[in-house]
């Protein structure tokens, strides 16, 4: 599965017209024709795409993602350079479209066809409606540039000096608007799954049977309904982490937030298909991962498979 | 009752049906309406809007009028939602019906190429395609599709699996079609309809991609598009924000119809199946 | 009250402690110059000013890695002094002596020698940097008869006129100690972590983020530099600068970085202020480039119908919003010593653009259009683009239907340079203060496929060639000055390009950033009488 998304990458880079010596004869505005062919011999494009691409494949398993032209350095360290930042943001604005999806979700569903219901539902579903960075202009324009309370871009402040919790707190605070802007879109995804999910189980024998029993509503809503609502949730988790994977790049050219998105355009514009290769590879890695601790979710959250460890 | 009749009934499905026929108007008549370029220069730069009744929304950084740049940017944006959505259904559809259909070697070897593709973040594939291809209508819808095809495959998979073994397609065989011909004679059509239910979300997130590859400066520049004109304002969003204001709130209307339209949709039938 | 005091007095403490334990004066702390935050768009694979003569490497390197002279305003020949105080051509063009400066260190602590110079010019200039490999093409060796004098051996007659207006660019000098023995010195890691002489020290870079400067404590410049530190944040997206800027998040943004359409607004910004100099040594050229494989354009009629179609008042109105000047011909009005208003000129005219299309053959068909062309504008800056989106409708209005094809970097450069794809394109061309080190190889024939701005379009003329190869080997100014001004009429009578309009950038800074632009390459100068008020 890997060596398709690793040979296709390498293609497409392939096929693309101008190489990485073009790209970078431009950076420095121009130069002269022996210069060119010393700079082709230097990276090796003077080889077959064929020789490239199985010098790579054979790297890999070594665990070596090879030489970044663009940056003059091992691909490896360019990559776990940027690639907390991209985490933190994806992270930040999936824990915040779920649960306060899930939340308003249930809110929503704990009613359906309710005033609120409907206000929340169609709310959220123009929130989805609108692009993500759009959303991020519009906020960092509000509250960044007028009101001042959060910086405009970046991902701290830079050279700082800053350590420890001192900086951990100064990126999260650098990662308000974008998390926002990013996780809000996604919003919608969660809350109109989970009232969709609980208007089904509302209709289910085992409601029915605790409505029978006498229970309360809000313990009915949350012990029962919610809780079978919010399987289908940490499927489309699995479903979305590619999707918002793809959604931090936007955002992150919007914020100026040094991540792997910014790195994927930089590695296209200068033509450097081995880092384009390495970043698509780790990104399938993770969301390879991210669907594993999905499955183990699930497992602990599904009735029929972890009763027995949860009280109920 | 009619589907049509019920989908009207249901404010979603009404709003939706109302706002997408609004822009299927305007995109099918803005030739008629501005039947000029709408990249033509038409006046002097930065006009605000309400200001001209000749220029009701004002012109951009080069004197281009904006009511004439949104009303052709509704085709571009329209075109190449619905264009990138019946790619993708199509390959998709293909796809995953002759997988589903062949099983063993074929079905194993071709969902492994799905997976390839569903966890490569569908919005970076389209962002090296684009950038490697050129910028042309046709890439970028070729471009959004090569990262939708994969959740009609599945489906389409998934569908012909269950149908398969039913009665009509064992009959088939029985009288001696060939596999492939009871695979797009009889299996494709039967499992359309849930197919079908996923094209209005690819349509939605089309017109986004669309929008996040122009506003990253990935557009055809011989037409205009929503995404584009929120990336030239973006330049002066400070001392013309109504340049990004415009296309934003266009965009969300047509994404937000299609949402509601299918929504309604789904419960039309949802009902009309109750029913029956 | 009582709560106000004891932080005041827990501040006070927490400042002498602070000062104990850094054991400086605190007058010192007071003096303190403070750091400056410079928005900076792109991020330089290869940092060495020596290698990469580049206006974005020069941005941070500057002022790590001094040339022999920079550009000024007032000094003479419109140089100033840096690592060389003086310099002087001999007449028969075949040498150049450079007294250097006395007492200068580099950043490690050893003494700046004729030797760095020597070493400099015939082991990284001449083979490695892009401009210094055709301005030095014809050094033989350097001598060095003492430790502070350089004396340039040439093979050929070389102008000094074109030596020394390439000194500010050409010829940053690095340290021999460094590099000597280096196997490859294009990729040697010293590029990464630059030593030199200049007022600032490299500290760090952090890709994606910033790049640090700190202040040269043994600088030779009295009293210099001013500042602590300077920190470019790195911010790719030419629309987050103004937004940072007002914020204070940093205090200057050079190279247009704040959009032009943005200047009007952010200029009445208080605290913030909008500087149109600092740029005349680097002169950019909007111009478009012609395929003269092009059987069409091969017709100087249609080319002249095409010069005439550019409102080029329009270009320098809308598109720069009056930050720029129209362009006469090939050099620039930046340019005084080559400078001549007086070569034929195109004024927009969409009759006798039609009327000459007509002549040359091109009748209008029964669509309205002559014929189709594709039109390539290169992708690097945002007016560029829009001269292309400009360029499409002005030829649209005399016949011709272009079609815009919109490349990235990297696909423009091969598709115009070297597969010659295009039927016009528009490129952005520096002039940089002679026309032999950039200019006439816009023109010149000859060139191999795959340079980039140089003449692609297949256009030869003997005449033109001739009258270029002429200037390389004149060592007299007068004369050298002469025949550039009949090159630029040349140019002008035979449009192999057309050149529209020619800008320089602007620098936004907060109103605390003193002493800004004060030099004609102010952006890519070492900044080290920059001050910041607090």
């Amino acid at each position: 599965m890997l060596l398709i998304v690793i040979a296709g990458t390498f293609f497409l880079l392939e096929a693309a017209p101008g190489d990485a010596v073009d790209a970078y004869l431009l950076s420095i505005g121009g130069g002269d024709p022996a210069l060119v062919q010393s700079l082709r011999e230097s990276y090796g494009l003077d080889q077959s795409v064929f020789a490239r691409l199985w010098l790579y494949v054979t790297a890999l398993f070594r665990l070596d993602l090879g030489w970044s032209v663009v940056f003059g350095r091992p691909i490896l360290d360019v990559i776990l350079e940027r690639l907390p930042n991209t985490l933190w943001l994806m992270g930040s604005a999936v824990a915040l479209s779920f649960g306060l999806g899930s939340a308003l979700g249930i809110v929503s569903g704990a009613r359906p066809g309710s005033a609120t219901d409907r206000a929340l539902s169609i709310g959220s579903l123009a929130l989805y409606a609108v692009p993500s960075f759009w959303l991020g202009l519009v906020f960092s324009v509000v509250f960044a540039v007028q009101l001042r309370w959060f910086p405009t871009s970046g991902i701290e402040t830079i050279a700082s000096g800053k350590e420890g919790f001192a900086r951990a707190l100064d990126i999260a605070w650098h990662l308000v608007l974008p998390v926002a802007a990013l996780g809000f879109i996604y919003l919608a995804l969660f809350l109109r799954m989970m009232r969709a999910g609980m208007a089904e189980a509302w209709r289910q024998d085992f409601a029915l049977a605790a409505r029978a029993k006498g229970l309360r509503r809000h313990r009915i809503v949350v012990r029962h309904i919610a809780r079978n609502a919010l399987l289908p949730l940490v499927t489309m988790l699995g479903l979305q982490a590619a999707t918002m994977l793809g959604g931090s790049v936007v955002i992150e050219s919007v914020f100026a937030i040094p991540g792997f998105g910014r790195l994927a355009q930089e590695a296209v514009a200068g033509r450097d298909a081995p880092l384009l290769t390495g970043i698509i590879v780790v990104s399938a890695v993770l969301v390879i991962l991210v669907n594993l601790a999905v499955d183990i979710a699930y497992g602990l959250l599904d009735p029929r498979v972890g009763a027995a460890e949860v009280p109920t | 009752m009619s589907v049509l009749s019920r989908l009207l009934r249901s404010p979603e499905g009404a709003i939706g049906l109302a706002l997408l026929s609004l822009l299927a108007l305007m995109a099918i008549f803005a030739g008629v309406i501005f039947p000029d370029d709408p990249l033509s220069i038409v006046g002097p730069a930065l006009v605000q809007p309400f200001t001209d009744a000749s220029l009701p929304f004002g012109t951009d950084r080069l004197g281009r009028d904006v009511l004439a740049e949104l009303v052709h940017g509704t085709r571009a944006s329209l075109a190449v939602g619905i264009a990138a959505a019946v790619v993708a259904l199509v390959i998709g559809s293909l796809v995953g019906t002759l997988a589903g259909f062949a099983g063993g070697l074929v079905d194993e070897a071709l969902m492994r190429v799905v997976d390839a593709f569903q966890i490569v973040p569908s919005f970076l594939l389209a962002l090296a395609f684009v950038s490697v291809a050129g910028a042309s209508l046709p890439v970028v819808v070729l471009a959004i599709a090569l990262g939708a095809w994969t959740a009609p495959a599945r489906l389409a998979r998934a569908e012909v699996l269950s149908i398969r073994e039913r009665d009509y397609v064992a009959a088939a065989r029985v009288i001696g079609m060939h596999p492939l011909e009871i695979a797009l004679r009889e299996v494709l059509p039967n499992a359309l309809g849930p197919v079908l239910a996923l094209s209005s979300v690819i349509v939605a997130s089309s017109v986004l991609i669309e929008a996040a590859l122009s506003f990253l400066g990935l557009s055809d520049p011989n037409i205009v598009t929503w995404g584009s004109m929120i990336a030239e304002g973006r330049n002066v969003l400070r001392s013309a924000p109504f340049l990004s204001i415009f296309p934003g709130i266009a965009l969300m209307l047509t994404v937000l119809g299609v949402y509601l339209f299918s929504e309604g949709l789904a419960e039309a039938l949802a009902k009309r199946r109750a029913r029956a | 009250m009582s709560q106000f005091l004891l932080t005041r007095r827990a501040l006070l403490q927490s400042t002498t402690m602070l000062a104990a334990a850094t054991a400086l004066p605190w007058k010192a702390l007071a003096q303190s110059g403070g750091r400056l935050i410079v928005a900076a768009d792109s991020e330089p694979k290869n940092l060495n000013p020596a290698i990469v003569a580049s206006n974005g490497v020069f941005f941070v390197a500057s002022k790590v890695v001094e040339p022999l002279a920079e550009a000024s305003f007032d000094g003479k020949d419109g140089l100033a002094p840096r690592l060389a105080t003086s310099w002087e051509g001999s007449a028969d063009g075949l040498s150049v002596t450079f007294k250097l400066r006395e007492g200068v260190t580099w950043h490690d602590g050893k003494p700046f020698t004729s030797a760095d110079v020597a070493f400099s010019a015939l082991n990284v200039w001449k083979p490695l940097q892009n401009l210094g490999r055709l301005v030095f093409a014809n050094l033989e060796a350097v001598e060095t008869p003492d430790e502070h004098t350089a004396i340039f051996k040439f093979s050929k007659p070389t102008p000094f006129q074109l030596i020394r207006n390439a000194l500010p660019a050409v010829t940053a000098v690095v340290a021999r100690h460094v590099y000597e023995g280096s196997a490859d010195i294009a990729a040697d890691p010293a590029n990464a972590k630059l030593i030199g002489t200049g007022p600032f020290k490299f500290e760090e870079h952090r890709p994606g983020e910033y790049y640090r400067l700190a202040k040269n404590e043994n600088y030779w410049g009295e009293g210099q530099p001013k500042l602590d530190e300077i920190v470019y944040r790195v911010l790719p997206d030419r629309a987050a600068a103004a937004g940072a800027l007002e914020a204070d998040e940093i205090q200057l943004a050079a190279f247009s970085q704040v959009p032009l359409a943005d200047l009007d607004r952010i200029s009445k910004v208080e605290g913030i202020k909008v500087y149109s100099t600092g740029y005349e040594g680097l002169t950019y050229q909007l111009v478009v480039e012609i395929n003269h494989r092009r059987q069409e354009l091969a017709d100087l009629k249609v080319r002249q119908a095409i010069a005439h179609a550019i409102d080029k008042d329009f270009v320098v109105k809308t598109i720069f919003l009056g930050y720029a000047k129209p362009a006469t011909g090939i050099i620039p009005e930046n340019a005084p010593e080559f400078y001549d208003a007086s070569v034929p000129t195109y004024a927009f005219d969409v009759a006798k653009a039609n009327a000459l299309l007509d002549e040359a053959g091109y009748p209008r068909g029964a669509d309205g259009n002559r014929f189709s062309l594709k039109l390539l504008p290169a992708p690097y800056f945002a007016e560029t683009k829009q001269f292309g989106d400009y360029l499409r409708q002005a030829l649209a209005a005399v016949g011709i239907d272009a079609e815009i094809v919109n490349n990235d970097s990297a696909a423009h450069q091969k598709a115009v340079y070297t597969d010659h794809a295009f039927d016009l394109a528009i490129a952005p061309p520096v002039f940089r203060g002679d026309p032999a080190i950039s200019t006439t190889i816009l023109v010149r024939s000859g060139t191999p496929d795959g340079v980039p701005f140089s003449n692609q379009g297949g256009y030869k003329n003997e005449a033109l060639d001739q009258l270029i190869d002429k200037a390389n080997e004149t060592v007299d100014v007068a004369a050298r000055t002469e025949l550039f001004r009949q090159f630029q009429k040349l140019v002008a009578e035979d449009l192999p390009l057309i050149n529209v309009a020619e800008w320089g950038f602007i620098t936004v800074a907060r109103d605390s950033v003193k002493n800004v632009s004060n030099n004609p390459r102010w952006a890519v100068s070492n900044w080290a009488d920059t001050e910041l008020e607090s």
